[in-house]
């Protein structure tokens, strides 16, 4: 099972490609096209910014705090205001950490996410519950057979 | 989550599940927030009911909703998914990515 907190996700991942290949897909824009959004904007470089259309106009954003390539990238996420709604999670209020770990021929990827409303802030803030829907947009949205998986499937 | 992702993706359904979030309204109610006629807003409200984002009680002649916790709970199980799919993706470029370049050398 994999361990949750409230306020964080954590996963575990193993990466048939070395650290550095893993690191480009994660601040190059062209090939984080090829697996987060539709289009990515980014300046990788400490204090930099960066924008990901997602999914249809939904823009993710937030500013890279510390790169260590191909080790470490730290950089805070966010969503950005959609039609002058109020926006709980803004650019800037949640942190993503990804560590590549060499393993093998391969890559050990750790990702974090915190900094996250949980289930209980989400049921007693309206701001969580607003994250949330905003987020499942995204995901569902994410879910389309149009999405660019590969040929070869899963 | 399926249907939860389905009921989420019309806006006005959202806007429906922001009106309900803090207290209970009853479909005419909801209605005399936009304009839509009553029976669209029950229609969504039955959409929300069956993804288990809304409860409905009843009273008296009255059916009232409200949004339900409990569906923020596997709101946030879909949250995991959706960093699921993004890393599964991201495994598979990189490794294709990979293995072009060793056929490139």
């Amino acid at each position: 099972m994999e361990t949750t907190t409230e306020t964080s996700v954590e996963r575990e991942l193993a990466i048939d490609a070395s650290p550095e290949t893993v690191w480009q897909f994660l601040v190059e824009a062209d090939k984080l096209d090829r697996w987060f959004g539709n289009q990515a904007w980014l300046d990788p470089r400490p204090g930099g910014q960066y924008r990901v259309d997602v999914i249809d106009g939904h823009i993710a954003s937030g500013e890279f705090v510390e790169l260590d390539p191909p080790r470490r990238l730290v950089h805070t996420f966010g969503w950005e205001a959609e039609g002058g709604q109020e926006n709980p999670v803004p650019p800037g209020s949640s942190t993503i950490e990804i560590e590549l770990e060499p393993s093998g021929a391969g890559t050990l990827l750790k990702f974090r996410h915190y900094g996250l409303p949980g289930p209980e802030s989400a049921a007693s803030h309206s701001h969580g519950w607003d994250y949330y829907l905003a987020r499942l947009v995204v995901a569902g949205r994410g879910d389309d057979p149009g999405d660019n998986t590969g040929p070869e499937g899963m | 989550m399926e249907a939860a992702v389905k009921a989420i993706a019309a806006p006005r359904r959202r806007q429906i599940l922001t009106l309900v979030r803090d207290g209970e309204l009853s479909a005419g109610e909801i209605a005399a927030h936009f304009d839509v006629t009553r029976p669209a807003v029950s229609q969504h409200l039955n959409v929300l009911k069956e993804a288990g984002l809304v409860s409905e009680r009843r009273n008296g002649t009255r059916r009232l909703y409200r949004a339900r916790p409990e569906g923020l709970v596997e709101l946030k199980e879909f949250l995991e998914e959706f960093w699921d799919e993004r890393l599964s993706a991201l495994k598979r470029e990189a490794e294709k990515e990979e293995k072009q370049r060793g056929n490139d050398d």
